[in-house]
């Protein structure tokens, strides 16, 4: 199925990756030759050269017969009325990256539907659910909602003094009969392991759990997490997400929250917006400042500046002060390996998360490809098996899958369950299978009629 | 190490296995005629699927990525190992006595030259060949033509990402356009315009030939090759409705396999409007009318003609003459190289205009070979902006090739790609005259090697074979083929120190 994709920026680059390992045939449109360049380079997709508003552009790059529209260049009104002119030549799901909350809000006089946009992304906003997400589930480093947030996939690094260091898998499932969950898969160093019960815990694994929401906080207790609540919260920047982030929070009951902006006119400006935040001016750079703050006696600091290397830099001076939960906002991608093993707790990308936002719409319509996480290598497919298809045809212990592929849940209409040993896939129910990539071809044909 | 050494071993392996596939089709062909060399095939195929499943084993380990190094090392090394292997039955089944004729001989099949050391220096002459080495020789020009590389990639999606890679490496041209956002797409509709083509030509040979030439010629036309399996080439058929059925088809060889998908989809319009085509077009009418007018017996008394001593005596009939300027103009151009006539005692003028025509080479992403014509209009663009550049020394002039700017990035590849070919032709001239070779003959060897035409000039025209030249020469020759083939820049970087360093 042809994809087009507007944009050859970090989202564009992303989205058309992830679509092209889906088998889709993408068509990467953009006005600069080189990010152009770049693109057909690593990925095996078509590029075209041109402006994404032009019809002429639009039908070189075959949009008569394209079923998908991505617009995510960095310009909202580009990215519309590419969607808009592809809604009109007949492309039946267009996603465009709006940037102003214009057309999301509940009062607009012109809205999504007007221009034909199936899905308005806000790169901003996902961020900030993001952040927020990551500050309930204090414990985490990464939390993904699966199956209409029926699931949670759960990320966690473990610290020196975790009760489950030493053991093994085994030994700490079955120590732990009460709760229903899946370790699905351990990042250690660059490496991904999709583990099986044999495999022992180390210091520093970042563990990737599959659960119930509801069973989330004793699973975090189990391996040493504690999930206390956050009060005091510092927020470095007063951007645009920084700005949502503390408003999201103060809805929430927080002790104190602070917010650091170094802009006079932006901090009066934030500080008239959000009632409940004490707003501060002063230069984000200033380490004295924030100590000044009472940086040590924060729960939380987020660092969401629109420099990545201080918000880096300062969200480990937070660590060094043993703030418990630092979050930091990176928006090239590239810091984000080096982020977990310098001892952050968490990495929120932007561009990254508004491509899995848009895999995961897509995934309704036509993509089976769920989602991705950052820092591991396994991807997250949903795949619906055919009646008579070789997983259907024994519990999963006695399958012997290949190695590399994990079941995660099986879904059937309304009901998820955690997948164990003893579970047997029944013919039209779907699974969440995680999946090291180039086994993709694999698990399809275990999936599939034979 | 600097390459990823299980996937490129697993990757050749897949190649020498999909050699041993097509080294079955000679030997069921040695079978059908009874020949006793069918074995010399069935063996040489047992000993590429042997290989072929031994790199299987390395599959797993060889699922990353491929790194640009790898994929310029595969494509090198891809056809240097395929010729070592395809030259074996040559050995194998006593057609040919000695290993270098063997290996020139397959280097010169794979690459569409169509230079062969048969008839010459004890070896037997290409009639007495048995014919399964003809249709293996044949055969190999085919696979070659459209690139071996590719063919695999339109079977097999074996090469994942890196396939891109690849298939840069291998598609002629200064920038090598995917049709189709999938590369294996892209692989599968250049294949299939290419047997279609070529099963066209068949048809329309068949009424003139038995069916085993015309799937030979056929197959040497359309992959611009230039093997045939009679001693006297095309010419010895001697029929006027042949010479123009292999010309309109050396004709379309030489046109972009692009131009042919979109000509296929409908867009005349586009396809008759590329610059490209336009020019390649022009020079091939304008060979054929020049070389007509100084070979029409009529218009060959207004030329200054130093071979006054009445060698030639010129085609009476304008047809005639066209007949035989079409079908040389068209040959030397697309780098075919199929001979009806000796040129070398046809006038100067016929003889200046191919030995122009001899660098020119066809379009860039056809199967033929040269310095390509879109270089050319490139680099004389290119030229002409410098020239108004001086009178205007602050204007800005984009270089545009079919309303579309061409990156400097491009320009730059082009400029370099043409000092290397001459840088080659030098190297090749002066290699070739330190073995003793006269320096028009070393010359036209080098030339016609590195454009992967064929016949050349001196001692190796048309009429002769390339029997004499020293062995050292026909290693040098057959590498010089294989750099011509592709492209230069993938033989020349193997032999660059840094591609070996980190």
């Amino acid at each position: 199925m042809r994809a087009i994709v507007l944009g050859a920026g970090v989202v564009g680059f992303d989205v058309a990756k992830l679509l092209s390992h889906a088998e889709h045939d993408v068509v990467v449109i953009d006005s600069d030759p080189e990010a152009l360049a770049y693109v057909s380079d690593k990925l095996d997709v078509m590029t075209v050269c041109g402006n994404g508003t032009s019809t002429a552009v639009l039908e070189e790059a075959g949009i008569r017969q394209a079923r998908i529209m991505i617009a995510v260049t960095a310009i909202d009104e580009v990215n519309i009325i590419a969607c808009m002119l592809a809604d009109r030549l007949g492309v039946e799901t267009t996603v465009a990256r709006v940037r102003s909350g214009e057309l999301s809000n509940t009062k607009a006089v012109l809205n999504a539907e007007d221009f034909g946009i199936d899905l308005v992304i806000h790169p901003e906003e996902s961020a900030s659910e993001e952040i927020v997400r990551l500050i309930r589930r204090a414990g985490a480093t990464d939390v993904v909602m699966l199956a209409d947030d029926r699931l949670h996939l759960v990320g966690l690094r473990l610290d020196s003094d975790s009760p489950v260091i030493g053991k093994t898998l085994r030994e700490v499932v079955f120590g732990e009969s009460s709760i229903r969950f899946r370790v699905m898969a351990i990042t250690r160093g660059i490496r991904t392991i999709l583990p099986n019960g044999d495999e022992r815990f180390r210091k520093d694994d970042q563990v990737f759990v599959l659960s119930r929401p509801k069973s989330v906080p004793p699973i975090l207790e189990l391996f040493g997490k504690s999930d206390r609540r956050i009060e005091n919260i510092m927020i470095l920047g007063g951007t645009d997400i920084g700005a949502k982030v503390a408003y999201r929070l103060s809805q929430e009951k927080h002790k104190s929250i602070k917010l650091i902006e170094d802009d006079r006119q932006r901090a009066e400006q934030l500080a008239e917006m959000l009632g409940s935040v004490l707003v501060i001016h002063g230069d984000d750079t200033d380490i004295d400042l924030l100590i000044t703050e009472g940086l040590s006696d924060m729960d939380a600091f987020i660092a969401v500046t629109d420099s990545e290397e201080s918000n880096l830099v300062t969200c480990l001076l937070a660590k060094h002060l043993t703030v418990r939960k630092t979050v930091a906002l990176l928006s090239k991608g590239a810091y984000i390996p080096i982020s977990q093993s310098i001892g952050l707790d968490a990495a929120v990308n932007k561009k990254l998360s508004v491509s899995r936002e848009i895999m995961r719409f897509l995934r309704g319509k036509h993509v089976k490809s769920v989602a991705t996480v950052h820092g591991m290598d396994a991807e997250i497919l949903e795949f619906e098996a055919a009646p008579r298809s070789m997983i259907t045809s024994d519990i999963l212990m006695n399958l012997k899958l290949p190695a590399g592929v994990l079941v995660g849940a099986v879904s059937s209409g309304k009901d998820v369950e955690i997948a164990t040993g003893l579970t047997r896939i029944e013919a039209g129910t779907s699974a969440f299978v995680f999946v090291m990539p180039g086994q993709i071809a694999k698990v399809e044909s275990l999936f599939a009629a034979p | 190490m600097v390459l990823n050494l299980k996937a490129v071993f697993y990757t050749l392996g897949m190649l020498v296995f999909f050699l041993g596939a097509a080294l079955i089709i000679p030997m069921l062909v040695a079978l059908f005629y009874g020949e006793a060399e069918w074995w010399a095939f069935g063996f040489t195929a047992l000993i590429s699927l042997f290989i072929g499943a031994v790199s299987w084993f390395y599959k797993e380990k060889a699922n990353q990525e491929l790194q640009i190094r790898d994929g310029f090392a595969i494509v090198a090394l891809a056809w240097l190992v395929l010729s070592l292997i395809g030259a074996l039955p040559f050995v194998f089944g006593g057609v040919l006595a000695s290993y270098t004729d063997a290996f020139f001989e397959t280097m010169s099949a794979f690459t569409t030259t169509g230079a062969t050391i048969f008839g010459g220096a004890g070896n037997m002459d290409i009639e007495s060949m048995p014919r399964s080495f003809m249709l293996w020789r044949s055969l190999a020009h085919w696979m070659g033509g459209m690139g071996i590389i590719v063919l695999t990639l339109a079977i097999l999606p074996l090469l994942g990402v890196g396939g891109m890679q690849l298939y840069k490496a291998e598609v002629p041209g200064p920038s090598a356009d995917k049709l189709t956002p999938r590369v294996q797409e892209t692989a599968k509709r250049l294949w299939l315009i290419y047997v279609g083509i070529t099963v066209a030509e068949i048809g329309f040979l068949l009424p003139a030939m038995t069916p085993f030439d015309a799937v030979n010629h056929a197959f040497a036309t359309m992959a611009t090759g230039g093997f045939s399996t009679k001693n006297g080439s095309v010419g010895q058929f001697d029929s006027a409705y042949i010479d123009w059925v292999i010309t309109v088809f050396m004709f379309l060889a030489g046109v972009n396999f692009a131009l042919h998908f979109r000509l296929l989809r409908g867009k005349t319009v586009t396809v008759f409007r590329d610059t490209e085509f336009r020019v390649y077009t022009g020079i091939m009418l304008a060979a054929t009318a020049l070389i007509t007018f100084s070979i029409w017996t009529p218009s060959m008394s207004f030329l200054p003609n130093l071979q006054a001593d009445g060698v030639f005596e010129g085609y009476a009939s304008v047809a005639d003459a066209l007949r035989y300027g079409a079908f040389q103009a068209a040959s030397i151009i697309t780098t075919t190289g199929f001979g009806t006539a000796d040129y070398e005692i046809w006038p100067p003028m016929a003889i200046g205009i191919l030995f122009v025509c001899f660098y020119i080479g066809g379009m860039a992403g056809s199967t033929g070979g040269g310095v390509k014509v879109v270089r050319h209009v490139l680099m004389f663009k290119n030229s002409f902006k410098e020239i108004k550049q001086l009178i205007h020394p602050q204007a800005v002039m984009p270089l545009r090739l079919n309303d579309r700017v061409v990156s400097q990035e491009v320009m730059k590849n082009v400029l370099s790609f043409i000092v290397l070919y001459l840088g080659m032709l030098a190297l090749g001239t002066l290699l070739m005259s330190f073995l003793g070779l006269d320096i028009l003959t070393s010359f036209g060897a080098t030339l016609s090697s590195v454009g992967n035409i064929g016949p050349a000039f001196g001692t190796l025209g048309p009429s002769e074979n390339y029997a004499h030249v020293p062995v050292m020469g026909k290693w040098v020759l057959s590498l010089l083929m294989m750099a011509g083939r592709l492209e230069i820049f993938t033989v020349v970087i193997l032999f660059v120190p840094a591609f070996w360093k980190r």
